[in-house]
């Protein structure tokens, strides 16, 4: 099976180290060991078991914090308490024949696993598990207790929506995996674990509907995430950017939510989910351009909401990355195509103003920024003090005071709010970023330089690729049938068909043939 | 590939600068728009008057800022051989460079219109920023400057309430049009004639200058459209008033919608029938080398005031009224036509459309198609239809009550 070597390799690569040593008979030795590996910390507890005729005894060991204490108590009460164990067997207790009671009691706890070298050991330790060292034996019980402290599953707070269900991912990996496990109760959905990072050895998890995700996708993104060499990831966000294929392209090429409802739905297009555990976000990819002005809400209103919805959306897109350059532009260069009246209104208002239109621009837009920075990073009872000097100086202040026009102040808050409209909130960024180039340009050539970025952003967004699959599939290339969620959302039954663009492989075992069987791109 | 980029790179940003069709980028406050321009003939030398009509903004529109109580235009005049010459000249006048793109009125004054106005239309089509679509009126009766200097109350842009004024009078009242420089352009480079709208300045032109004129519920002064002067050969020869500047528009298929009042069987015009649909068709005939101009004119309307007291509900009365309108109709088109041949005078584009539809009589004629225009009969047929009485049927009198 070529998915599995796949991670024993990376494990490997992972520890970084050919050879380990194996775990000494003498139970002190071990312990002294560990100790030491592990800068003698605090954290690290170590807990004796004897039994009565002193014939024998473990240790338990665990790291205090990263354990569910209630599951290791538990544990320990069952599996090492040997006075138990007197009525039955007085002296033929040897040390093997209570590791393997122990071991045997470890299976009502749930995951565990015996430990053969000092490097699993430590590891293990690491990722919270309680290792049972037994006096005489080369091995250890690893019991998967982790736990320890963890947020709450709560409403999702960047992906907020009115219709739909008010989970959200935590900071667990476990925890979003079986989030989505709940909604796609389908063995298909295939989940692998590996581990990056050489320092923080961080575990992430590649989700996948087998049979839905192309396979050769598949293999390629496998390949990329074990190319990457780094000592450290603490947030899917490295990742992103790491496997990202299109490094100095503005535009995002990987999707991020911490919506399970969202995850599940891309997984059921044929793409694929990077948990990385420690962050609320998880990673889809292949993404395409649409899919950044998609919510999952689309699909929970009916269809003609979400389609007016959606092309509002595509509407505040070009606002907000045309907005202020149209503005300029008809102002400096196209004074003609302005109807007379609002020319003459324009020009009253701008009578007094000191500045050329493009530095009013900016004066406002940098305003703007500030303002949203400010607000973000501040904590929230100061934040709202930032916004409403922020109103004041965005508002009638600017104008009064004779620096700014109040058509500006119009222009720079509906570009600001239409920005805010993009649901994906990295998406909203690179257009912002895009909008100071496109002002500038406009500033220096008009409507002309507004058509000459435009026709270069084209190109570029059609150049684009994610994992394979062109950026603004499918409409360009044009896919007429993929139509049906793109600019509008069709009725749900008529949208029986899988899109082809991410090639789902044609025959799945099993329970989706619900689905399937209305694809006619099956035969 | 990276060089190859490069290279692409710099060849769009070569060709964006070296194609910059509009690259001069102009502040709006850096911006003088002129609203309108007047034309005058100057008495003993070469040459125009021309006047601008420049729009304050800062007192035009309304603002945050304090009401300003300065006019909403200025105006500014200027003397040179070349229109473009005195509008440069006219820098040393104002503070702005005079911008025209919103342009949206050109006055001629009479004098200048009687001397001929074939030559003055040249820069509204060379110029990239005059518009083709500019109204032109004919000062009747004064020059151009004195019209552009009035204020008039309602609009405050003047050039832009005269425009609007000739807009809405063609709609409801059908004795004018909305001429434009591209029509009149076309006149002057086809066969036959044209016309141009009159406005008339009524009260203190002196007063009306004044802001003060605007302060009081009748303005001092003020202007109105008043009829179309007829253009032969690109020289002002006379004026249509009235009925027959009406009978033109209908001739030339351009009313929109009007009011006719017609004789009921008692009282003499005293019913008001409001055309909301005409439509003319013209043909044009030789007959022994005279022309017959066939004109059907298709009109509907509808009763919109009766003080005789007429039942409507009975089918003779209608009909009796539909022949009335259609007669009433017909002798403002034969007025029109007569007023225009006594002048010799072809502003109806009939030459136009015997060219078009009989090329080689026209080649028999065209030589002297002034005189022959002159002699041309009429052949009118008017179908009228009365589509609506109003909300009522019968007088709210009934017969046997009247005495």
């Amino acid at each position: 099976m070529p998915k599995q070597t796949k991670e024993s390799k990376t494990a490997e690569m992972a520890n970084g180290k050919e050879q380990s040593p194996p775990i000494f008979e003498n139970i002190e030795e071990n312990l002294n060991q560990i100790q030491s590996k592990l800068g003698n910390s605090p954290d690290l507890i170590i807990r004796y078991y004897e039994s009565l005729d002193h014939a024998n005894y473990a240790a338990a060991v665990y790291i205090n914090g990263l354990i569910d204490m209630e599951r290791v108590e538990d544990y320990i009460t069952h599996a090492l308490s040997f006075d138990s164990l007197q009525e039955k067997a007085e002296s033929a207790a040897t040390a093997l024949e209570r590791f393997s009671f122990a071991k045997g009691k470890a299976l009502s706890i749930g995951k565990e696993k015996i430990v053969e070298d000092q490097n699993s050991l430590l590891e293990g330790l690491l990722s919270g598990d309680t290792m049972i060292l037994f006096q005489g034996l080369t091995k250890a019980i690893s019991v998967s207790t982790s736990g320890g402290e963890g947020r709450a599953v709560t409403e999702a707070t960047t992906q907020v929506n009115i219709r739909g269900p008010k989970d959200s991912f935590t900071e667990s990996l476990s925890t979003n995996l079986s989030l989505v496990r709940k909604r796609i109760k389908n063995p298909n959905l295939w989940i692998e674990t590996l581990t990056i990072g050489a320092v923080t050895k961080t575990d992430v998890s590649i989700v996948h509907i087998h049979g839905l995700a192309n396979e050769a996708m598949l293999q390629e993104f496998r390949k990329k995430l074990s190319e990457i060499h780094v000592d450290s990831i603490l947030e899917s966000g490295y990742i992103e950017q790491l496997i990202e294929e299109n490094k100095y392209s503005p535009f995002p090429t990987i999707f991020n939510t911490e919506r399970p409802d969202s995850v599940a739905g891309n997984l059921l297009e044929g793409r694929i989910a990077l948990f990385v555990d420690g962050t609320p976000f998880v990673l889809i990819t292949p993404a395409t351009f649409f899919m950044f002005f998609h919510t999952v809400e689309d699909y929970y209103q009916r269809y003609d909401v979400s389609s007016l919805i959606r092309l509002l959306r595509f509407m505040c897109l070009i606002v907000s990355l045309f907005g202020p350059a149209i503005f300029v532009a008809a102002l400096n260069f196209h004074q003609e195509m302005i109807p007379t009246p609002l020319l003459i209104n324009l020009a009253s208002q701008r009578e007094g103003v000191p500045f050329p239109v493009v530095i009013e621009v900016l004066l406002l837009e940098v305003t703007f920024e500030i303002i949203r920075e400010a607000g973000i990073r501040m904590p929230s009872p100061i934040g709202q003090t930032v916004s409403i000097i922020g109103g004041l100086v965005l508002g009638q202040a600017a104008v009064q005071a004779g620096i700014v026009s109040p058509a500006m102040v119009i222009v720079v808050s509906l570009t600001g709010i239409s920005s805010f409209a993009t649901p994906a909130f990295n998406m909203a960024l690179s257009i912002r970023l895009l909008r100071f180039v496109i002002t500038f340009v406009s500033a220096y050539m008009g409507l002309y330089g507004i058509a000459i970025v435009g026709l270069i952003l084209i190109a570029h967004l059609c150049s684009l690729r994610s994992l394979g699959v062109p950026y603004m599939s499918p409409v360009a290339p044009f896919a007429a049938g993929d139509q049906k969620d793109i600019f509008l959302r069709a009725p749900l039954h008529f949208m029986k068909i899988r899109r082809r663009l991410l090639n789902p492989k044609s025959s799945v075992p099993g329970t989706t043939t619900q689905i399937r069987k209305d694809n006619p791109h099956e035969n | 590939m990276r060089t190859k980029l490069l290279g692409l790179l710099a060849l769009y940003l070569g060709v964006s600068v070296l194609l910059t069709g509009c690259w001069n980028s102009r502040e709006l406050n850096d911006l003088a728009i002129v609203s309108g321009i007047g034309m005058d003939k100057l008495d003993d030398e070469e040459g125009y008057r021309v006047t601008f009509q420049i729009i304050n903004p800062s007192s035009s529109a309304p603002t945050t800022g304090a009401a300003s109580n300065r006019p909403p235009v200025m105006v500014v005049t200027e003397k040179d051989t070349t229109v473009f010459g005195a509008l440069r000249k006219a820098s040393r006048r104002t503070t702005r460079q005079l911008f025209f793109a919103h342009t949206q009125l050109l006055i001629i004054g009479e004098p200048l219109a009687r001397s001929g106005v074939d030559h003055i239309f040249d820069i509204f089509e060379r110029s990239h920023e005059l518009r083709l679509n500019t109204t032109v009126l004919i000062a009747k009766n004064s020059d151009a400057s004195s019209v552009l200097k009035l204020l008039t109350a309602l609009e405050s842009l003047p050039s832009t309430g005269l425009v609007k004024k000739t807009q809405n009078t063609a709609r409801v009242w059908g004795e004018n049009r909305k001429i434009g420089v591209f029509e009149i352009i076309n006149g002057i480079t086809s066969e036959g004639d044209f016309t141009i709208n009159g406005i008339q300045i009524i009260g203190n032109a002196e007063e009306g200058m004044k802001k003060s004129s605007l302060e009081q519920t009748e303005p001092l002064a003020g202007s109105y459209m008043s009829g179309l002067g007829v253009f032969k050969k690109g020289k002002l020869i006379s004026w249509l008033n009235g009925p027959e500047s009406r009978g033109t528009q209908w001739l030339l298929n351009k009313l929109e919608e009007t009011n006719v009042n017609i004789d009921a069987s008692d009282r003499k015009e005293d019913i008001s029938v409001n055309i909301f649909y005409s439509k003319t068709a013209v043909k044009v005939d030789l007959r022994e080398g005279k022309p017959v101009f066939h004109i059907h004119i298709r009109e509907e309307g509808s009763i919109n005031e009766a003080d005789s007291f007429v039942d409507f509900s009975k089918e003779e009365e209608l009909g009796k009224l539909k022949k009335e309108l259609a007669e009433q109709t017909a002798s403002e088109v034969k007025m029109a036509l007569k007023a225009a041949q006594e002048k010799k005078a072809d502003i109806f584009n009939f030459g136009n459309e015997l060219k078009r539809t009989h090329p080689e009589l026209w080649k028999t004629v065209n030589k002297e198609w002034d005189s022959v225009f002159a002699e041309g009969e009429l052949d009118l047929q008017v179908d009228a239809y009365i589509r609506g009485t109003g909300m009522r049927l019968k007088p709210y009198i009934p017969a046997e009550k009247r005495e």
